[in-house]
């Protein structure tokens, strides 16, 4: 027998062990050792030296761009594409069932499930360049109506936001109450792309609502508040059709955003404008005297409130009804109906899909109506 | 009365942050099964009936949709309003897929609003539709039985 | 420890294959070989990784049996140290293959760890050090286990494309057809014993 026999047995099997252990994490740092690896986007426009090994969504992540994610990277949403020219071998299943054939041919592929491992160039829309992660200060909190709020944040001092009207940002709330982990919600940008170190957004109370219930209980001046953005493909195209604008409560918020930009850049009279606003009663109307004031002055703008259900005290001389029928009576009657058109409409899933119908049925071309809709 | 495997399963997904981040049980301390029956009660006590409260909900959701996002008034008795999110919740009793929608419902009666309102969801609705379950206290999509009573009109 | 047996390498290869086929007449990695010959392509991608395990497990494991085992006298802690090389190989490989070459990570990749607490791989470890293979016969050894276990779930998965497609009874259908099959498997390898024993 060897001296101490009853040790060698644990220190063999410990010291095999440790061996094994050491040269499993000795492949690890050589095999998944990649480097720096060059990432060109949009041919060339810019070119980034990311650290290998980690997925492409969280590399470019940590160089400022933010691809679209709601899964946080799990492969389980599928909204990270990014188009890939370069080859780097076949689909991974896990990404299969959230590419469709065409998109497959593209080259189109998840950017969370692509590891960094070898020069890439690839290609994502251009809006993303401008897409920042903000920690901004809440500067005010207006009331515009009984239950929509005008938030009004600062960005840091360093920034310059890029951004097209219509587009959104992703609005974040702490955690709260029961409410264990922050909360992320998308809204629409209201104030002008002019106004490069704030951003405004349009908030209204929905009951249950996690976002919405702390903006309008606890959220105060002054205080600090995440906001990521912008992203969106509603914008005004730039054509000299008729705008055909509607909206429903918070909808506002593109609109404010769209006709402040085009009385900045002189282009608001270039193009006629009818923008339908729909309410209850005349106490859910807001932005009225500035909006009155822009049909006013200028000859091709036309703003049309309609309240569903006017109260005897609001003394309600405009149009009456629900906003489809007044949008519908409007466009048989008052807009000439040879006059090309585009669509524009920012509201509920039910509002969209009702006035969508109202605008076929006027002829309106399916392919120019633009819509956002609510998140 | 014990509680059956399918409620386990369906209390433990009603905890928060397993479908919804407030989940469904509120500060309650019951568990499920004694939150129906107590609910029960209280509805014998008043004398009404799931089945009917179900069916006037519904109508008023449905109804509800018609205002486009905005309020409407609907049989002069009731001012509703629908929210519609995106995305969709699944049933702790997994019997479901549903699409966040949620209706506040006001009793006004002759068009005047008396504040009294109610919140309800296509999954609360089938909630107390399918289970009796009325959410625990506490939670934002409780329903009180008195509540429903005075707001529905009976 | 008896000397090596006195073997010709191709007798030992092709015996490993078919008469002693590590499956069929050991009846080694059952749980892998009935739940994943369902599916044609599959088996073949674990049957390649099998047999690519095998041929460098039965290499290492030989060598710790030799170098550490055999003169520490703890050749009774074999179950435990063959399975944790056997584990330590699985990890590596993975790694490898992830580097090297996606499309082999990706027809490999769910098998791999599949592998690590396949019976078989363990099986052959445990047959070299009882039958006192050398070096080079554990490796052939190894090898044309792993090819004999790739040829059976190969064969099985095409048998049971046909028997799913077939007027099997009730009761039989799925799990009991498969045991069936893999019964006659069994006696028609058998056949092949008589030509060459390898002990």
């Amino acid at each position: 027998m060897v001296p101490f026999a009853y040790f060698t047995a644990p220190l063999a099997v410990g010291a095999i062990s440790a061996a094994l252990a050491a040269l499993i994490s000795v492949t690890d740092k050589i095999v998944n050792n990649y480097g720096d690896i060059d990432v060109a986007i949009n041919d060339g426009k810019k070119e980034l030296t990311i650290k290998g090994g980690q997925p492409l969504l969280f590399g470019l992540a940590e160089e400022g761009i933010f691809i679209p994610s709601a899964c946080g990277g799990r492969g389980s949403c599928g909204t990270c594409k990014v188009q890939v020219s370069t080859d780097i071998g076949p689909v991974m299943p896990t990404e299969l069932p959230f590419l469709e054939k065409k998109e497959l041919e593209e080259g189109i592929r998840l950017s969370c499930q692509i590891k960094l491992k070898q020069p890439l160039s690839i290609a994502i829309p251009e809006e993303l360049f401008n897409v920042r992660d903000y920690i901004g200060i809440v500067e005010r909190i207006n009331d515009v109506t009984h239950d929509i709020k005008e938030v009004y944040v600062k960005l840091p001092d360093d920034t310059d936001v890029t951004f097209v009207s219509g587009q959104y940002g992703q609005f974040e709330v702490p955690p709260y109450d029961k409410v264990k982990e922050a909360t992320m919600r998308a809204y629409s940008m209201s104030s002008p792309p002019s106004d490069t170190k704030h951003l405004e957004f349009l908030i209204r109370l929905v009951p249950g609502g996690i976002v919405t219930t702390y903006v309008h209980t606890n959220l105060q001046e002054g205080q600090k508040i995440r906001v990521v953005g912008p992203f969106g493909d509603f914008y005004v195209r730039d054509t000299d059709m008729a705008m055909i604008c509607v909206a429903g409560g918070s909808g506002m918020a593109p609109f404010k955003s769209i006709f402040q930009n085009r009385i900045d850049d002189g282009t608001i009279n270039d193009r006629d404008i009818w923008y339908f606003f729909g309410a209850r009663t005349k106490k859910d109307l807001f932005y009225l005297d500035w909006l009155y004031e822009l049909d006013r002055t200028y000859e091709r703008f036309h703003f049309i409130p309609a309240l569903s259900e006017p109260q005897a005290e609001d003394e309600w001389d405009g149009p009456t009804g629900l906003i489809t029928e007044v949008l519908g009576s409007y466009l048989q009657e008052t807009i000439p109906t040879e006059q090309a058109k585009e669509g524009y409409l920012c509201g509920s899933p039910g509002m969209l899909d009702a006035c969508m119908a109202v605008m076929q049925q006027h002829k309106m071309d399916p392919e120019r109506i633009y819509f956002d809709k609510f998140a | 009365m014990k509680m059956s495997p399918e409620f386990t399963k369906a209390q433990q997904n009603m905890q928060p942050g397993v479908i919804t981040s407030n989940g469904f049980l509120g500060d309650d301390h019951r568990n499920v099964v004694e939150i129906v029956e107590a609910d029960e009660e209280h509805f014998a006590a008043l004398g009404i009936d799931f089945d009917e409260i179900a069916e006037r909900l519904r109508f008023l959701m449905n109804e509800g949709r018609k205002g486009l996002g905005e309020p409407i008034t609907v049989s002069d008795r009731w001012i509703v309003t629908v929210y519609e999110a995106r995305g969709h919740l699944a049933s702790p009793f997994e019997d479901g897929v549903f699409r966040k929608v949620n209706a506040q419902i006001e009793w006004a009666p002759d068009g005047n609003a008396s504040g009294k309102t109610i919140l309800v969801s296509d999954l609360s609705l089938h909630l107390l539709e399918h289970y009796h379950f009325l959410q625990g206290r506490g939670s934002p999509f409780r329903l009180e039985p008195p509540d429903l009573k005075e707001v529905l009109a009976y | 420890m008896s000397a090596a047996p006195v073997l010709n390498p191709f007798s030992l290869f092709f015996a490993s294959i078919f008469t002693s086929n590590i499956l069929l007449a050991n009846f080694l990695g059952m749980c892998s070989f009935i739940s994943i010959s369902k599916d044609g392509k599959s088996s073949n991608g674990l049957g390649f990784a099998v047999t690519v395990v095998l041929g460098i497990t039965s290499a290492v494991n030989w060598a710790v049996l030799h170098f550490v085992l055999i003169p520490l006298q703890l050749e009774y802690l074999r179950y435990i140290v063959f399975i944790i090389t056997i584990a330590a190989t699985v990890q590596i490989l993975e790694m490898i293959i992830d580097r090297v070459s996606q499309a082999l990570y990706m027809s490999l990749g769910i098998f791999l760890p599949l592998i690590t607490v396949n019976c078989a791989i363990l099986g052959v470890s445990l047959f070299i050090d009882i039958r006192a293979y050398t070096f080079v016969q554990s490796v052939i050894y190894g090898v044309g286990s792993g090819l004999g276990w790739w040829l059976a779930i190969a064969a099985l998965s095409a048998i049971r494309k046909k028997t799913d497609k077939s007027p099997v009874p009730a009761g039989l259908k799925g799990p009991g057809i498969t045991m069936i099959t893999i019964g006659f498997m069994a006696m028609a390898f058998m056949g092949f014993s008589g030509m060459l024993q390898v002990q």
